[in-house]
């Protein structure tokens, strides 16, 4: 039951939670199984998605859910929460561990002051003078004017009642402060005052802080460690900055992305599906059917908090899996008498779900490896793995070919690609017609439902026009719908849009990503373009002359660079005068906070 | 009259002209009563009712001879023309496909080839060869190969390149499947253009051969006729010329023509993009 981050402590630990379960009715399990440890004065944030059982496990902490809804162990300060008479719940409450609730909810009828004074009157019985005093003293140290206690909940904003609320916790010097979504609802600047204010008290009053937010970065700030729950059991643990810089489980992989941060140049990326309804909570892994990764292992079989990747993760895998990964590529091109090196020792790793972007000039050597990548040219060195199997630079057998066919090339001139002889139906159907199994019903379907997901019209005239009487982007999309086809778990794009005019290398972007995500492909895009790249792709590899220079996440690449061909890279990037300038004002702020 | 149209209408008059020839030469004991190797008739006979063309030198009837000499035409390109593709996609296609060594002494013999003059070449070793119809045949088809191998391998080369062919195997598509998906329909139409056009020229060497006196002399063909006529020394004198010269001539010219157009006419149906750009 311990965490990987601390040494294993049972008398210490401040909070000891072991198998919480919790169950409403007949059918809702809010809470399915979540154990961890805080020590005094650690900090834990909470995160998930609406209904994923924050909140329910925050009001466990506090005895406000017992038995027979909740069922496991939960021990505050020693003392067993679940189960334990009201004497017991009393005396931890607001002493040792207090909550401020999802919304700060007061009483309407009674001012703020007496609200914040009420836990140090119940408890010590403290004067009302005495105690006003002491709400004041309080008040300051939440940054709330303190002549705002003498007014009534409605006349306070949100942020002051936030403030109010965590007054009132702070009453009675407990050792554990849980806060139960603090920033949620508030403007931006509000909410960096309140995660700055609670910061400093915590650091100050030395008090353990659990967070529950379904905010991400907020949450990152305010805690050491972070604990990802999905669907009401926690599918990672761990250091905050290893969960959010790298997020091994695939859910918290898609939540990372999923927010809109400045640090990100990004677009945002959306988790495919939906979070599952509690009565309804999918056997087996409980995200698999959103995961890009699934496997029938991840339906049959409950994955347990493991330790893997130096945090504890909850997948058969340990978190996501390796797609591709090429190790040492080396080759040759020999040109009469001398020898050009187009790819000296280049290693790369893209892992499921993933968009990784290959960055470089001409010339240097990026579609040299796009082509090794996909098997079509073979390297004089190293080797290209997908997941663990090695790929044969020949490709005889059937074992190779059906490997082969989980790759897909979409190459830059849609004109050469694509047979002048075959209609637009023909063409997308040609890897099925390969493939050879499914009938000839079932193949129309899927080329219909395909050119449907790229923005192409699935029936009609359309289907029987050849690439002659489609316009650039047109075509690529109909090279992209028919490399999609096969479902192919990696695509690699070599300069997909070099030679379409703006409006369609957007639309051919857009859909790319969008086709990424619904289906769960890793992606390589191959360009010379830093800023068509940045918008699509998670993290650049920058090739020059057949090395690899840097490599990085896309904000940090394209934004930073360290490299040379990367910074001249950038420079050559297309952009607005004025919009650089308002984005470099933006960096500037950022950085300065 | 827009190029396709113009087209279709060449396509429509070659295949006319065809197959009239096909049919003369299908039904041509039924169109003659006589038999064209039998002297039937008294020696340079004008035309009568009984010879609607008259009598040669010998005595055969001239009608009956060019009716006859439709099948050895027809039969002379037919065979001429595959071989001569049969042989080019060999030497032309094959070796561009799998590449390397093969490839490479290929495209060289084919390089020799094309330097060699075709007529006189035609000329020499056909008199060396012999008399017999099949090495005419083979003659022919033999000088055919290089020019049709040169254009089939350009082609062969080209395709070979495409984006096309290394998405297909991208998909799993084996040798096999790229050669009968894509590699085929792109070098039919090559294919099939350059045997129409073949076969129009064989049968115009043939004669050519023939009237030179290469070849069967005892056998029945138009070149044949021509031999005969023209080595007849009056034949320009009396007008014998108009019913022993022109027919067969004439026979030989609308076949190679009608050969043509339809090369010409099926150029389209081929290509559709220049279908649908005009």
């Amino acid at each position: 039951m311990g965490c990987g981050a601390q040494p294993p402590s049972d008398v210490s630990a401040l909070v000891e939670v072991d198998e919480l379960r919790v169950r409403f009715g007949a059918d809702v399990e809010a809470v399915r199984g979540v154990s961890f440890s805080l020590d005094a004065g650690d900090t834990l944030a909470i995160v998930g998605e609406s209904g994923s059982g924050k909140s329910t496990l925050a009001h466990c902490l506090v005895g406000l859910i017992q038995p027979p809804e909740a069922s496991g162990s939960v021990q505050v300060g020693g003392h067993e929460m679940l189960g334990a008479d009201p004497a017991t719940l009393r005396s931890v409450r607001w002493s040792t561990a207090a909550i401020a609730l999802q919304g700060a909810p007061f009483n309407p009828v009674a001012t703020v002051g007496a609200q914040v004074a009420e836990p140090l009157r119940d408890r010590f019985r403290t004067s009302r003078s005495k105690a006003r005093r002491q709400a004041s003293a309080l008040a300051e140290e939440v940054a709330l004017d303190p002549s705002l206690l003498d007014r009534y909940p409605h006349q306070l904003s949100g942020g002051e009642r936030r403030r109010a609320a965590l007054a009132m916790a702070l009453a009675l010097d407990p050792q554990l402060v849980i806060l139960d979504e603090p920033t949620a609802g508030l403007d931006s600047a509000t909410r960096r005052d309140v995660v700055a204010r609670v910061r400093a008290l915590a650091d100050q009053r030395g008090f353990a802080l659990i967070v529950i937010s379904h905010d991400l970065p907020d949450a990152a700030q305010l805690a050491e460690r972070v604990m990802v729950l999905y669907a009401g059991e926690a599918v990672e643990l761990g250091d905050t900055r290893r969960v959010i810089g790298e997020p091994a489980h695939p859910y918290s992989w898609a939540l990372v992305g999923a927010y809109p941060v400045m640090s990100t140049t990004k677009d945002l990326r959306p988790i495919r599906g939906r979070a599952p309804d509690p009565r309804l909570v999918p056997p087996g892994c409980a995200f698999h059917p959103r995961c890009t990764q699934a496997e029938s292992v991840c339906r049959e079989s409950h994955p347990d908090l493991v330790e893997s990747r130096r945090r504890l993760v909850a997948c058969h895998f340990g978190g996501l899996k390796e797609l591709l990964r090429a190790i040492g590529i080396s080759k040759f091109f020999h040109g009469g008498d001398h020898e050009v090196q187009a790819l000296d020792q280049v290693s790369l790793t893209v892992n499921e779900g993933e968009s990784v972007g290959l960055i470089g000039p001409s010339g240097s050597g990026k579609s040299t490896l796009a082509r090794i990548l996909t098997g079509h040219l073979a390297p004089d060195s190293g080797r290209v793995l997908l997941g663990d199997v090695e790929l044969e630079a020949s490709w005889r057998g059937g074992a190779a070919r059906s490997l082969r066919r989980r790759i897909q090339l979409v190459m830059q001139d849609p004109n050469d690609a694509l047979s002048p002889r075959l209609t637009v139906e023909e063409l997308v159907r040609e890897p099925l017609d390969v493939d050879a199994v499914l009938d000839s019903e079932a193949r129309r379907g899927a080329v219909a439902e395909m050119l449907d997901s790229v923005g192409l019209p699935c029936s009609g005239p359309f289907l029987d026009a050849r690439i002659h009487e489609l316009s650039g982007g047109q075509m690529q999309r109909v090279a992209l719908a028919r490399a999609l086809v096969l479902r192919p778990k990696l695509l690699v794009a070599d300069e997909p849009t070099a030679m379409l005019d703006a409006s369609e290398q957007a639309r051919m972007l857009t859909v790319l990503r969008e086709r990424q995500i619904e289906m769960g492909l890793g992606l390589v895009l191959v360009s010379h373009d830093m800023a068509v790249v940045r918008k699509v792709v998670d993290r650049i590899v920058v090739i020059d002359h057949g090395r690899v220079v840097e490599e990085g996440p896309s904000q940090q690449v394209s934004v930073v660079p360290s490299s040379l061909a990367a910074r001249r890279l950038v420079e050559a990037a297309p952009a607005f005068v004025a919009l650089t300038e308002l984005t470099d004002r933006q960096h500037c702020d950022e950085r300065s906070t | 009259m827009s190029s396709a149209t113009h087209r279709s209408r060449l396509l429509h008059v070659g295949l006319t002209l065809l197959g009239v020839v096909v049919l003369v030469a299908v039904f041509a004991p039924l169109l003659s009563s006589h038999d064209p190797k039998a002297i039937s008739g008294p020696a340079l006979e004008s035309p009568s009712a009984r010879h609607w063309l008259g009598t040669d030198n010998p005595g055969h009837d001239i009608f009956t001879q060019a009716v006859f000499g439709a099948r050895v035409s027809l039969a002379v390109g037919f065979i001429a023309g595959s071989l001569t593709m049969l042989a080019a996609i060999l030497v032309g296609v094959l070796p561009a496909l799998t590449g390397g060594f093969a490839d490479r002494s290929a495209s060289r013999a084919v390089v020799v080839l094309l330097a060699l003059p075709g007529l006189p070449l035609i000329v020499l070793i056909g008199s060396l060869a012999g008399d017999s119809r099949l090495s005419v045949i083979s003659v022919i088809a033999f000088i055919g190969i290089a020019p049709n191998a040169r254009i089939l391998r350009a082609q062969a080369l080209t395709l070979r390149q495409r984006g096309y062919i290394t998405a297909a195997r991208g998909f799993g598509g084996g040798p096999m499947y790229v050669l009968r998906r894509h590699l085929v329909p792109g070098l039919a139409p090559l294919v099939v253009v350059g045997f129409v056009n073949w076969a129009g020229l064989a049968i115009g060497l043939e004669a050519g051969l023939a009237f030179l006196g290469v070849g069967d002399p005892t056998g029945v063909s138009w070149g044949l006729m021509l031999n005969r006529a023209l080595n007849e020394q009056s034949i320009y004198f009396s007008g014998m010329w108009t019913w022993w010269v022109l027919p067969p001539g004439l026979a030989i010219a609308l076949t190679v023509l009608g050969f043509t157009f339809v090369g010409v006419g099926l150029e389209p149906t081929f290509n559709p993009r220049w279908l649908r750009a005009t």
